[in-house]
């Protein structure tokens, strides 16, 4: 016992002497320095998740992130850029604290990123407290920049009723649509793309055959939501499905037969970044709304498209553009400022009128969060490639609430 | 260690915490705020874990349902910590309770099977009232507490508002520890059948300490809601009860200041690393637990005697 | 009313070859739990282990041999796996369940992010091999061929794994020394080796599952997590310590999970573990659970 009383002294003691070493250089009082300003250098916390489900998308923004910078000398506006990737994990259980270091150890200027609503909502008040700019390249709750916003929250990417409302809009445009059928997982999300679909859809004369709310990442399995799509005298379905449950919702949308049967429309998430190829043929023919797709015809895109195929050889996804965007409305803002404190971050960013070099076309900021064209995309396979080509532009939509 | 010589270093211990918010910077305040918090929440799960051998996998559910009463208080009664501490404890109370009642009917994998459900059981309601909850947005724009008036959005103030009431449910649980209540405990641990030959009504003794530790845990959960101002289904289920019992192992059961030093280690792989690791923040802390089983049989803290 | 009665009796078969899916998961740590009393949580990540093999060796869009060679090489992964883990976990055999968690757990953080490095954190999916990849006409409507293959290969596995158990001289020897170690050693019987075989045979029994179930759930991060929750659930609602009892869990489990997400759409949810939760508490060693045996 004496042998393994000294080893477990030892080992306190070297954890002892650890902790301490860690914390000392934290005992160097209060003093919140800004960063940058003078040296022309600005500090930007880069919070995306590396583990996890979410972590395919934060390997696009990154990418993103990385190559921007590359192509633009390292810098925002006049300002050299020192990037700290925090890591935000699944929920905010891992996405607070990693914002908190960010904030209150790295002491960054700005953060952007973030994947999941539930952080971005839950960071919204860490930020407005110490009075820094957070850019939102992903989440897509409505009250990220509803009605109670914060100054200081941005987005860069879109509301999830808006996606859905324009696609509503559209089949309720379709003389021929029949009833629709819709289904999303059963979490806020869900819930806003269902409600969003439903409120121009219904307005335009569109009968719904049915709902379901599969629970959200307990489902593997989805015979049972199918059987009733096929029993509900539905002739098209709208869903919303994202990652792990787009690839298994639609592999077996094929496999019980309904894609012959029940066209499948879709929130664009359905068919993009890395699960078209996993989805394979069984994803022909879906057509889903996007405020992106890499076939569109702009230069921009053009320019955008080859230099990730260069850099990464594959195809970007619209993380990654949402993530492009963000790097580029910063650099129009700190092209026009001199300060960095929140205040002045975020006024800049509400003059940055239409961006109108970005791959998915133009777009501006109302009420902080982006106006943008959405448009029409079908899968098509070419060669041994799928692509969601483009076929209708939907026009430009105000984000919905 | 001799008592005495244990009681001078536990007022050392707790005069350093009480100092440090002064010296240390924000940041080192926060997570030190996090492993106060996280370390009564393991303590009051080492109640039921280390002391009465109740392995509980789903001690999240009272932590999550102590930061919801609280955090919905906050933002629809009223900001003041002793209201929101009261209605965490009590509301927490209720629900170790309900499912208590159903659970310590069971025993060793099968009450740890059942807590697990119970647990996930919990986070699926929280996810699904979501006019109460705030559903998987989570509850958000949880505002700052005020004690005696006094909103407390410096992270000082705050600090030491957590180290007072760590230190409040910290000498809860050493009383019960040392009462004849927790004689009653460790005689139903280590041999049930016994205790209820010599006229013990093991079930209500087992049912009361679930209860009480969860609504310590209620009282931990308290105080997160207060500091992250969010609360979600995920800090109830798996992912809110697997942490905190890892750290009430590696730090070693039923020993007086393991369950903090267990909490600590995970607070700092987790919370202060975990950011920094590129999402390999699993590796690290597979390791540990693998290095602390091997090396460290009994955790890190030693076991006094017959504690 | 035929309409009604039509889809409900697809749930119900969909129900069986889940169920049968859920078994052949749940069978290799009925073994390792339910005999060898170990709490093996490194099983989802055996599982894990196994799809990416399944996905590495034999492509999105196998062929027999490759699904066969597929299988092969999963299997020879789980029993070196398997001997690993007996080792390891035979030096805790003093110890309490918790130890047997904290240290699978363990293994299994460091072996889950070992796979996200190695295999990426993209979603990948397998299809069945040719023959099994299309789907019949049952009643009007499509199904999966791949999983009415899965209720046969169910049921071939828990055959085969009963008479191994029951009628054999291993299995003997198994149920011998789960029952009496001593008196096994005093026979002349190591029983570290029969150990390291079950454990082996256990930790196999996982990976190749997961190349089987590769074409259903595909092979991603967390998936892990998903398969040993389910496999507990199975395990001890159906009672440790019998392979029968686990497949009965798998059956129940599978008829209640998707009967009842499409009788009570509302409460989906909370299906499982709502189901868990009553079995536990009306019958609190599971359904099929002897007093014997299991160390509790």
């Amino acid at each position: 016992m004496s042998h393994a009383r000294i080893t477990r002294r030892r080992l306190l003691g070297a954890m002892g002497a650890a902790g301490a070493l860690a914390v000392l250089p934290s005992c160097k009082g209060r003093n919140n320095q800004p960063g940058g300003g003078a040296g022309g250098r600005i500090k930007i916390g880069l919070v995306v998740p590396q583990s996890g489900v979410y972590a395919p998308l934060g390997t696009d923004m990154k990418h993103a992130w990385e190559l921007w910078l590359e192509r633009h000398g390292g810098k925002l506006g006049t300002f050299e850029v020192t990037t700290v990737i925090a890591d935000e994990g699944e929920s905010p259980q891992t996405g607070v604290p990693a914002i908190q270091k960010l904030l209150q150890s790295d002491q960054v200027d700005a953060i952007v990123g973030v994947v999941s609503s539930a952080v971005a909502l839950g960071a919204a008040s860490l930020v407005a407290e110490a009075k820094k700019l957070l850019v939102i390249a992903n989440a897509g709750a409505a009250d990220i920049t509803g009605a109670k916003r914060s100054p200081y929250v941005w987005r860069t990417s879109f509301t999830n009723a808006q996606i859905a409302s324009v696609m509503g809009k559209h089949l309720a445009g379709q003389a021929d649509i029949g009833p629709v059928y819709l289904i999303a997982p059963d979490y806020a999300a869900g819930a806003e793309v269902i409600r969003g679909f439903k409120s121009t859809f219904e307005a335009g004369g569109g009968k719904i055959a049915g709902e379901a709310r599969p629970p959200l990442g307990k489902t593997q399995d989805y015979q049972p939501f199918l059987t009733g799509i096929q029993s509900s005298g539905a002739r098209a379905a709208f869903c919303f499905f994202a990652g792990a449950e787009a690839v298994a919702f639609v592999k077996q949308y094929e496999q019980f037969g309904l894609s012959k049967q029940i066209a499948l429309y879709g929130s664009g998430f359905l068919t993009e970044g890395s699960v078209l190829p996993a989805q394979g043929d069984a994803a022909i023919g879906i057509q889903t709304v996007l405020h992106y797709s890499t076939e569109l015809d702009n230069p921009a895109n053009k320019a955008f498209a080859a230099a990730w195929q260069a850099r990464f050889n594959t195809q970007p996804a619209v993380y990654a553009v949402q993530m492009w965007d963000t790097a580029s409305v910063l650099d129009r803002a700190l092209g026009s400022t001199t300060a960095l404190d929140g205040d002045h971050l975020f006024k800049a960013l509400g003059s940055v009128g239409t961006i109108g070099d970005s791959p998915r076309g133009p777009w501006s900021f109302d009420n902080q969060s982006p106006r943008q064209r959405m448009y029409l995309r079908k899968v098509e396979k070419r060669g041994t490639a799928y692509v969601n080509a483009v076929v209708a532009d939907l026009g430009e939509t105000a984000p919905v609430t | 260690m001799s008592s005495s010589r244990a009681r001078v270093v536990m007022i050392a211990g707790l005069v350093a915490l009480a100092v440090a918010p002064l010296v240390i910077d924000d940041y080192a305040a926060t997570i030190l705020a996090r492993v106060l918090v996280f370390a009564l929440f393991a303590a009051s799960l080492d109640l039921l874990v280390g002391i009465t051998g109740l392995p509980s996998l789903g001690h999240g559910a009272y932590f999550g349902a102590g930061a919801y009463a609280a955090g919905w208080v906050a933002i629809h009664v009223t900001t003041s910590a002793p209201a929101t501490l009261l209605a965490a404890a009590a509301v927490s109370a209720l629900v170790a309770l309900v499912a208590g009642s159903v659970a310590v009917r069971a025993r060793g994998v099968f009450f740890l099977m059942l807590t697990l459900a119970l647990g996930e059981i919990a986070e699926q309601l929280a996810q699904s009232w979501h006019s109460v909850t705030g559903g998987s947005d989570g509850l958000y724009g949880i505002p700052a507490s005020r004690v005696l008036g006094v909103a407390l959005t410096e992270v000082r103030w705050f600090t030491w508002y957590v180290l007072a009431v760590f230190i409040a449910g910290m000498a809860i649980i050493r009383t019960i520890v040392a009462s004849p209540l927790g004689a009653t405990l460790r005689g139903i641990r280590d041999n049930e059948p016994r205790m209820r030959a010599l006229g013990y009504r093991t079930y209500h003794y087992k049912l009361a300490v679930f209860v009480i530790a969860g609504a310590i845990a209620g009282v931990a959960g308290a105080l997160l809601a207060a500091q992250q101002r969010v609360v979600t289904p995920a800090d109830l289920g798996f992912a809110g009860s697997v942490p905190v019992l890892v750290a009430v192992i590696v730090g070693g059961e039923a020993t007086s200041w393991g369950p903090c030093v267990g909490a600590a280690i995970v607070v700092v792989v987790r919370d202060v690393l975990g950011p920094s690791l590129g999402g390999h923040s699993s590796l690290v802390l597979g390791s540990v637990f693998v290095a602390v089983v091997f090396l460290l049989p009994g955790g890190l803290a030693r076991r006094r005697g017959s504690r | 009313m035929p309409a009604w009665f039509d889809n409900h009796l697809i749930s119900l078969l969909n129900g069986l070859a889940i169920g049968s899916l859920l078994f052949i998961l749940a069978v290799g740590l009925s073994l390792i739990f339910g005999m060898m009393d170990v709490l093996n949580l490194a099983h989802g990540v055996l599982f894990l282990a196994g799809a990416y093999a399944a996905w590495w060796v034999a492509g999105e869009s196998p062929s027999w041999p490759g699904f066969l060679a597929a299988l092969a090489v999963a299997g020879a992964v789980g029993a070196l796996a398997g001997i690993g883990l007996s080792l390891m976990v035979e030096r805790l055999r003093h110890r309490s369940h918790l130890a047997q968690a904290q240290l699978t757990l363990g293994l299994t953080l460091i072996a889950a992010d070992i796979l996200s490095v190695v295999f990426g954190n993209d979603v990948h999916t397998i299809n069945p091999p040719p023959g099994l990849d299309g789907s019949v006409m049952l009643l009007g409507k499509a199904y999966p061929v791949y999983r009415l293959a899965l209720i046969g290969l169910g049921a071939l596995l828990a055959s085969a794994v009963h008479l191994i158990v029951e009628r054999t001289s291993l299995g003997a020897l198994i149920r011998a020394t789960v029952a009496d170690r001593q008196m096994v050693a005093a026979v002349g019987v190591d029983a570290r080796k029969v150990k390291a075989a079950v454990f082996a045979v256990g930790a196999l029994l996982a990976t190749v599952a997961g190349v089987l179930g590769a074409p259903v759930y595909g092979a991603r991060p967390g998936l892990d997590g998903t398969v040993l929750l389910l496999a507990l659930v199975v395990v001890v609602i159906g009672g440790l310590g019998s392979v029968r009892g686990a497949v009965v869990g798998a059956l129940v489990i599978g008829e209640i999970d998707t009967l009842g997400r499409s009788l009570l759409s509302d409460l989906a949810s909370f299906v499982l573990f709502g189901a868990l939760a009553v079995v536990l508490i009306l019958r609190p060693r599971g359904l099929f659970g002897a007093a014997s045996g299991a160390r509790t």
